[in-house]
């Protein structure tokens, strides 16, 4: 055992690596399972709880080192929303948003090919004011926006002519590593009752599915699971679904040195009494 | 003069202002032009702060670079790619009205940002791995409960653990939905009281954290 505890870290860096590399050559290809909540928000944004010509707003509240656990889930939102013939708002509070504004014209590039910008989406581009910028986009959009990311003003693109408050809006996607989803809550969901759902790294599923079963949130994807559960409502396989397998051996592997790891313990602790 | 400057006049616009937001959220929320005056200003002060971090931040690492203080090169390195990505961004803003549509900064933004940004998550999972071996280690019962709830979380979140053994999924999922909920709940109502008291605090004038001077009465 003493030689078990003495295994230098590389050692696991190297067995985490190889066990990754296995799923991305070799699809394994575990079934997955629809969670009540990301079914909640699939069908919060197909079907009849969207009408033609709805206007959503999506936020990009994520960076691209969070595009593995985000980006695929909102692109199955954005196809979803462009299909059933809402107007989606796209915008952003991290300073990449624009790489991940092209990234989502790749990913939904069938959609927004067959759409047409300014009528059908439009890309306001990167906010900054934290949660007070939140409210007054609720309250008067063109003082946040005077114009849109490529310099067009807001009055000048024929889907914001009648858009300037929370009136205008008919719901909220906030895809999140942090905190903007909140702020979306408190300012617009709260104060409104806008409809609204998250799209958040695996770590902000402790705080959103209690916001989800008391209401808050109509539906919530949590991590790559979450985008995975998405491709499959949308019967479009995507990167998410790939990147399971990897989740799997990974997590596995997770376990398996938790376990190791406290086997030790127990040996080390009945040598001692 | 300036302790008035200093001190009063920053209490009497955090009361003003706390007292408007106040009324608006909670009693007048569609009326209320001069919340969202303030909303503007805050919005634009804080666009301002960053062009502020900016100066800061080349202050301190030229600083840095020229008393060749510890890891200096690394602040040599900072400013040298602050004033590429700043130059060439501009130039192209300038030129075409968009950043991006400069070669050499959307070729640093694509090829070396992208690719580092997506580097940073998952190179935690290979210290979360060894940390699971090395640290995560059941040395009392509420260490223990932790570590098992932990894992049947992890094992429900993975498709393997539904695989290997549908308990894991059933037991997981009742720590995610069931479990978790009353203390996270109680962890939000508790911070949101205690937003609550520093507000009044605030309005008070008892709560000079953030005033200039700093300090408790």
């Amino acid at each position: 055992m003493s030689l078990l505890a003495k295994i230098d870290r590389r050692v696991f860096y190297w067995i985490l690596f190889i066990a990754l590399m296995v799923p991305f050559l070799n699809p394994i290809g575990f079934p997955i399972r629809i969670m009540e909540n990301t079914r909640d928000l699939y069908e919060g944004i197909t079907g009849d709880s969207v009408e033609p010509g709805d206007v959503w707003i999506l936020n990009f509240g994520y960076g691209v080192s969070a595009w593995p656990e985000c980006h695929p889930g909102v692109t199955v939102c954005a196809k979803a929303l462009l299909r059933e013939g809402a107007h989606v708002i796209l915008i952003g509070p991290h300073t990449d948003v624009e790489l991940t504004y092209n990234h989502l014209l790749d990913t939904v590039q069938e959609d927004f090919d067959a759409a047409e910008y300014g009528v059908d989406w439009v890309f306001l581009g990167y906010i900054t004011g934290g949660e007070s910028a939140i409210a007054q986009l609720a309250s008067n959009m063109r003082s946040v926006y005077p114009t849109d990311h490529f310099g067009t003003p807001l009055d000048d693109i024929p889907m914001m002519a009648n858009v300037n408050t929370w009136h205008d809006v008919a719901g909220v996607l906030s895809s999140d590593t942090g905190d903007w989803g909140g702020y979306f809550l408190t300012m617009w969901q709260e104060a409104y009752g806008v409809p609204m759902a998250q799209i958040g790294i695996a770590m902000l599923g402790s705080t959103g599915i209690p916001r989800w079963l008391a209401g808050n949130y109509f539906g919530m994807s949590v991590g790559s699971r979450g985008g995975a559960e998405l491709e499959m409502l949308i019967d479009e396989p995507g990167d998410a679904i790939i990147a399971m397998d990897s989740i799997s051996v990974s997590h596995l592997l997770i376990v398996i040195a938790v376990i190791l790891g406290n086997i030790g313990l127990l040996i080390e602790k009945g040598r001692g009494s | 003069m300036s302790q008035i400057l200093k001190r009063e006049v920053v209490y009497a616009i955090t009361g003003i202002v706390t007292v408007i937001m106040f009324l608006e959220y909670f009693f007048f929320p569609e009326s209320t032009p001069w919340a969202e005056m303030i909303r503007t200003w805050t919005v634009i002060v804080y666009n301002i702060s960053l062009g502020l971090g900016a100066v800061r931040l080349v202050m301190a690492h030229s600083m840095s670079v020229q008393r060749k203080r510890e890891n200096w090169q690394y602040s040599g390195l900072l400013l040298a790619t602050l004033a590429i990505m700043g130059l060439t961004g501009f130039a192209g803003y300038f030129m075409t009205g968009q950043p991006t549509q400069n070669a050499i900064y959307n070729w640093m933004f694509v090829n070396v940002y992208t690719p580092l940004g997506a580097t940073l998550y998952p190179i935690t999972g290979f210290y979360i791995f060894s940390a699971a071996y090395r640290a995560f280690r059941a040395r009392n019962v509420d260490a223990a409960l932790m570590l098992i709830a932990g894992c049947f979380v992890i094992l429900s979140n993975a498709p393997v653990g539904e695989a290997i053994w549908l308990g894991f999924a059933t037991i997981g999922e009742w720590f995610r939905f069931t479990g978790q909920i009353p203390g996270m709940r109680t962890f939000s109502l508790v911070g949101t009281l205690g937003m609550i008291a520093y507000g009044f605090r605030a309005l008070l004038g008892k709560e000079r954290g953030f005033y200039a001077g700093g300090g408790e009465d």
